[in-house]
Parts: C-alpha cells; sequence; structure tokens
C-alpha cells in the first residue's frame, strides 16, 4: 500500500509541472529547456521562507513571486532569441541556477540540502497528502483542458505555426508567451510546495539533468501539446522509473540503467516525432 | 485623406539600399497595384508597411497617425490587414478556428462590436462558400480556397487597408475570378487595397492605379492603362532596347 501511496503521489506531483511545461514547449514549440530552474528557485524560496518564518501561505506567496519573475526572464528571452539560441541559454540558466543553489552555502547550506522541512497539520500523512494532491493534478487537468480550447490555446499553436503569420492578425508573440511561462510558474510552484512537504528535505540533487530528460521525454512520448497524451505518458513512465527501484538489480546500477532506458525512450520519440517537434520554417 | 501615405522610406540591410526614398500616399477606397521586376523590392516594401521590418529612414503615416515605432501586431491591431504569397493560414487548424483566432486576437474595444464571435466566423465561412469545410483542417484546401480563407478572415477581422501579395499565385483560373470579385467586394465596402501582382491583366482589370518599383524607388505611377503601355514598362522588365 505505501507504494501505491507513493506512486500516487509522484505521478500527481509531475502533472501540474510537466502539463505547464507541455504548453511552452509542446504547444507552443518553444524551446525552454530550463524548467528545472524555475524549479529550483521556487522550492528554494518556499522552503527557506517557511523555515524561517513558519508561514505556509507566505511560503507558498515567495514561491510563486520567485517562480514568476525568473519565468519572466525566461519569457524575455524567449521573444528576443530563436529557438536553437533559446534552448542552449535556457539550458545554461538552468546549470547556472542550479550552481548558485549548491554553492550560496550561507542561504542553501549548499550539497547537504535543507532537511526538516514542516508539514501542514492536515498532512499529517502521506495518504492525505497523496490524495489532495491527486486532487490537485485531476484539476489542474482540467483546466490545461480548458486553455488547450481556450482563444489562449489557438493563439499560442497560431504563434507556433507560423509566427509571422500569427502576427498580422494581431497577436502579440511577448503577451502570449508571458501568460504561457506564467502557467509554468504556478503550475510549478504548486508542485514545490506540496513534493518539499512529501519529501521533508530540500536536495539540490532533485534538479540535475535527468530530471529534465524525464520532462522532455514525458513530453515527446506522450506527444508534444496534447493534455490527456502527456499524462498518459506520465502515469505509464512514472511507474517504470519508480518500478526501477523495486526490481532485483545491485543499488549503483539502478541510476545508470534508468538513465540509459529513458534515453533510449527519449531518443525513439524524438525520431517518432521528428516532423511536428521542431517548428516549422516556411518562407513569407 | 490618405488612409497610408509614406515620406521618404527607405530600408538598408547590411549595407544594401534594399527601399530608396520611397514616398506615396493612397486614399481610402483606392485599389493600387505595387509592380515591379523579381527582386525590385515589393514584399520587403510590404513588411515593413505592416511592421515586420524597421525601416532605417523616413515616416509611415496609418489614418493620419505616424505608425513608425508601432509592433506588427499593433499595426494589424489598427486595422492594417496582409495577405502573403505564400497562404498565411494556420493549416493545423480549422477553417473555422482560423477565423476565430483572428477575430479573438482584436483588440477589446473592436471584439466588443462583434456580438458572437462563433456567429460572425460562421458567417464569413459562408460569405467565401466554404461553410461545409468548417471542421476540416486548413491543410485540406486548394490553393484559391486557402486565398479564399485568407482574405475572408481579414475583412472578418474589420481590417480597413489589406496588403495582398501576390493574391493570384498559385490559384486556378477559376478561382481567381473568385479572388478578383473578393477583391472587388473589398472596394464596394470602402476598404482600401494594395496588390502586389505580376499578372498585369488582372491589375489593369482591377487596380485604380499602379506603382512601379524598380530597384527599391517608385519609378512610375499612374492609371493601369498608362502604366501599361508606357514605353519605360518595358525596360524596367526587359532592359533597354540597344537599336534605340
Amino acid at each position: 500500500m505505501p507504494f501505491f501511496i507513493h506512486i500516487l503521489f509522484v505521478i500527481s506531483n509531475w502533472i501540474p509541472s510537466m502539463l505547464s511545461h507541455n504548453v511552452i514547449f509542446g504547444k507552443g514549440k518553444i524551446f525552454h529547456f530550463g524548467p528545472m530552474g524555475v524549479a529550483i528557485i521556487s522550492s528554494y524560496g518556499i522552503v527557506i521562507t517557511l523555515k524561517s518564518t513558519g508561514s505556509f501561505a507566505l511560503a507558498f506567496l515567495v514561491g510563486l513571486v520567485c517562480a514568476l519573475l525568473i519565468s519572466a526572464v525566461f519569457a524575455w528571452l524567449s521573444v528576443k532569441l530563436e529557438p536553437d539560441a533559446l534552448g542552449v541559454i535556457t539550458l545554461a540558466m538552468h546549470i547556472a541556477i542550479l550552481n548558485i543553489a549548491i554553492n550560496w552555502t550561507s542561504l542553501t547550506r549548499g550539497a547537504l540540502g535543507i532537511p526538516g522541512v514542516p508539514r501542514l497539520s492536515f498532512f499529517s500523512s502521506n495518504t492525505t497528502l497523496s490524495i489532495t494532491m491527486a486532487v490537485v493534478a485531476v484539476l489542474w487537468i482540467i483546466f490545461m483542458l480548458y486553455l488547450d480550447r481556450s482563444s489562449f490555446g489557438r493563439q499560442i499553436s497560431a504563434l507556433a505555426e507560423h509566427e509571422w503569420y500569427a502576427k498580422s492578425i494581431g497577436i502579440s508573440k511577448i503577451k502570449i508567451n508571458l501568460i504561457a511561462f506564467f502557467i509554468y510558474a504556478l503550475g510549478m510552484t504548486i508542485v514545490a510546495f506540496f513534493s518539499m512537504q512529501y519529501l521533508t528535505i530540500l536536495h539540490p540533487n532533485d534538479f540535475m539533468f535527468p530530471a529534465f530528460i524525464f520532462y522532455i521525454t514525458c513530453e515527446l512520448a506522450g506527444k508534444p501539446g496534447s493534455v490527456l497524451g502527456v499524462t498518459l505518458a506520465i502515469v505509464l513512465l512514472t511507474i517504470l522509473k519508480e518500478g526501477l527501484r523495486f526490481m532485483p538489480i545491485p543499488t549503483g546500477l539502478t541510476g545508470p540503467l534508468e538513465l540509459i532506458i529513458f534515453g533510449v525512450i527519449l531518443f525513439v520519440a524524438v525520431w517518432w516525432r521528428r516532423d511536428s517537434v521542431f517548428p516549422n520554417t516556411r518562407s513569407v | 485623406m490618405p488612409i497610408l501615405s509614406t515620406n521618404s522610406l527607405s530600408l538598408e540591410i547590411n549595407g544594401q539600399q534594399i527601399l530608396k526614398e520611397v514616398s506615396f500616399s493612397i486614399e481610402k477606397g483606392e485599389i493600387v497595384g505595387l509592380i515591379g521586376p523579381n527582386g525590385s523590392g515589393k514584399t520587403t516594401l510590404f513588411n515593413v508597411l505592416s511592421g515586420f521590418l524597421k525601416h532605417t529612414d523616413g515616416k509611415i503615416d496609418f489614418e493620419e497617425t505616424d505608425i513608425s515605432e508601432v509592433s506588427a501586431p499593433k499595426r494589424a491591431q489598427m486595422g492594417i490587414g496582409r495577405v502573403f504569397q505564400n497562404f498565411g493560414i494556420f493549416r493545423e487548424m480549422t477553417l473555422e478556428e482560423n477565423v476565430l483566432v483572428a477575430l479573438e486576437s482584436l483588440p477589446k474595444e473592436k471584439r466588443g462590436e462583434i456580438n458572437n464571435l462563433k456567429e460572425k466566423t460562421k458567417e464569413t465561412l459562408e460569405f467565401i462558400g466554404l461553410a461545409n469545410r468548417a471542421k476540416e483542417k486548413a491543410s485540406s484546401l486548394s490553393g484559391g480556397q486557402m486565398r479564399l480563407l485568407e482574405i475572408g478572415r481579414t475583412l472578418a477581422s474589420g481590417k480597413e487597408l489589406f496588403l495582398l501579395d501576390e493574391p493570384t499565385a498559385g490559384v486556378s483560373p477559376k478561382m481567381t475570378n473568385d479572388v478578383s470579385s473578393l477583391i472587388r467586394e473589398l472596394k464596394d465596402d470602402g476598404k482600401t487595397v494594395m496588390i502586389i501582382e505580376h499578372d498585369l491583366p488582372f491589375i489593369a482589370q482591377i487596380c485604380d492605379r499602379v506603382f512601379v518599383l524598380d530597384v527599391g524607388s517608385i519609378v512610375l505611377e499612374g492609371d493601369p492603362q498608362s502604366v501599361q503601355h508606357d514605353v519605360r514598362l518595358k525596360e524596367i522588365y526587359f532592359g533597354a532596347d540597344p537599336t534605340n
């Protein structure tokens, strides 16, 4: 039973952030490869505030503001840079933010992480926390489906298909990209708020490159831009990922094996979706 | 009152002068043709007018407002509609979504004038004769139908000035008549149209005035008949006759 509760939490916890990143990367075809950068800033914002003030509401607010600020920077870059340059810069920003988190030891305790993250009294058991997270995830899926069919969904799709054609009908790239990045900031803050309480420790290892690889793998395997497809991919790939921990494999091999398996899945997914992953380049 | 005027509009890219002091004005309700050999700067001029390229010198006025510093989406919202040579529709969207997304992108006050966006979308598709294909992807349309959809969508979103870049390119002869009828209807509605075309008989048939662009400058201007018979037009397209 604890395993299923754990799986339920992990799946539900991936959903808000990954579906939100899917709006940017999958639907908008914006090469934002720095979602983990937002996750780091939001998570540290939440935990440091929580540990120093004890206020959950304030911690959530600080986490959200931090995520919105860094997302505004990413959104600005997405308007100013070509897709390939944006991909490289956002990856670099992820690494830079991670390095700051690891090296600013007086604030973050560096590689030791921050243990003893308190929980809301309502979340005294993992079961309550997992069920609450699952409810939030379902609500987030409904919100994403609504967005997909909304005016915003059509406008971001139009920009993804041809930027000039979209601008010629009055669509503002900066406005649409800001909305998309802010939705991600909100989704990521919700995820960070719950996951920090579930894990009760904030550790920089959780924001390394493999976490980002898992994001991209789920989005590509589930069909970029598809809410239900990516949700299904999150469910199946999380079961595979977590299930590996319980296979009779020597402990030291689990990590590398996981990376190899997800690397292969990512390769196959990119190959399979090669015509739809990258933005169209049509002349005017 | 001119709806659009330019004053000494110039564009330089990488040291190369693409547009040289282009000055003209277009009255409201006129249909003006823009012709010239390949590479003369016609599409570039449209890109500058619609805000996709920033001119290096000069001024553009739209409805007596200087729009030189206004972004492309803002110009579209002010009422400048662009129809692209390669069909500026969203092929992955349905016909209905193509019209709807244009209506939804209007500024609030203009959107407020349309009571029901879905109803307006339906009316637009009926007007261009594609209502029965509303739910199909735009990629399934023929070239002529794509053009009708693009012009219809621009019309539905209440644009005042239409910049049409080769509207008959890639369109069958039968559909060319439909496109030219639609352009005439724009004129009847009091809209202003500027057309880039290589098809001179089409231009002569539909335009009130013609500008001839060569190496980035307007070198000829007048009514279609006089421009068509001007000996300089032949020189621009084929070079000066050495025997003369």
